[in-house]
């Protein structure tokens, strides 16, 4: 596997919507705010370890949250993507 | 004020960084060579001296920058150092390594050609010292460079 593949994630989609700073995210983690702002941007993979505790963290399953594939939107993933004309 | 600047550093643009790098790693070698080449020309001492000292605190302050950037994550001094700080800090020390073995072989290169064209090598004061001083600079902050080198962009504080 080639060592720059990039992981998909919905990290800043999931701090949005709970109103979180990187700050207050990275304080629960244990890690520094700016690792946040480079997972965020995939700048950086987290380890196992560290997606697992963000999983635990968001309460959602760690699929939900990192893809090796780009991810769908998530009103696409729930509601499901209408037909282009609206019908 | 102290605190301003060294903030400012922290978030240096990549670009900019690598640029400060870059000349970190050349001032010391110009400065020498400045020194070596211009000593039996015609050009005032006190010129050449003064180009030279230029040079080597251009060198001083371009390593306390790399130094201050990596702010003790190299060392280990800082307070918290995540997964990716130490990941960095792996990489930082290989790069250093790669770089250092690179110009290492390179100068035994140099030396081994130089000899085998019937050339004598002297070593004096004033091609030991530079060398030695090379070593005593570049080695202790090489991996601060190297990491202020690698390091991508800050992403904007959300």
């Amino acid at each position: 596997m080639s060592e720059d593949r990039r992981v998909h994630n919905r990290l800043a989609v999931l701090r949005a919507e709970r109103r979180l700073s990187r700050k207050q995210v990275a304080d629960k983690l244990g890690i520094n705010y700016q690792t946040v702002g480079y997972i965020e941007r995939g700048d950086y993979n987290p380890s196992l370890e560290l997606a697992l505790s963000i999983a635990e963290f968001f309460r959602l399953p760690v699929e939900a949250i990192f893809s090796l594939r780009p991810m769908a939107r998530l009103s696409a993933e729930v509601f499901g993507e209408l037909p282009a004309d609206g019908h | 004020m102290t605190t301003t600047i060294s903030n400012r550093i922290g978030y240096l643009p990549r670009s900019t960084r690598r640029l400060l790098v870059a000349a970190a790693l050349l001032c010391y070698p110009v400065a020498v060579a400045v020194l070596v080449g211009l000593k039996h020309t015609s050009l005032s001492r006190w010129l050449i001296l003064a180009a030279f000292l230029v040079l080597v605190l251009a060198t001083a302050v371009l390593v306390t920058v790399g130094y201050v950037y990596a702010r003790g994550r190299i060392e280990g001094r800082c307070a918290r150092l995540d997964e990716r700080d130490l990941a960095l800090r792996q990489q930082a020390y290989a790069l250093s390594h790669r770089f250092l073995a690179v110009i290492l072989i390179a100068a035994t290169a140099a030396i081994a050609i130089y000899l085998t064209n019937g050339n004598t090598l002297r070593i004096d004061a004033n091609s030991f010292l530079p060398a030695v001083m090379w070593i005593v600079v570049y080695i202790p902050a090489m991996p601060a460079l190297m990491l202020a080198w690698i390091e991508t962009d800050q992403p904007a504080d959300v």
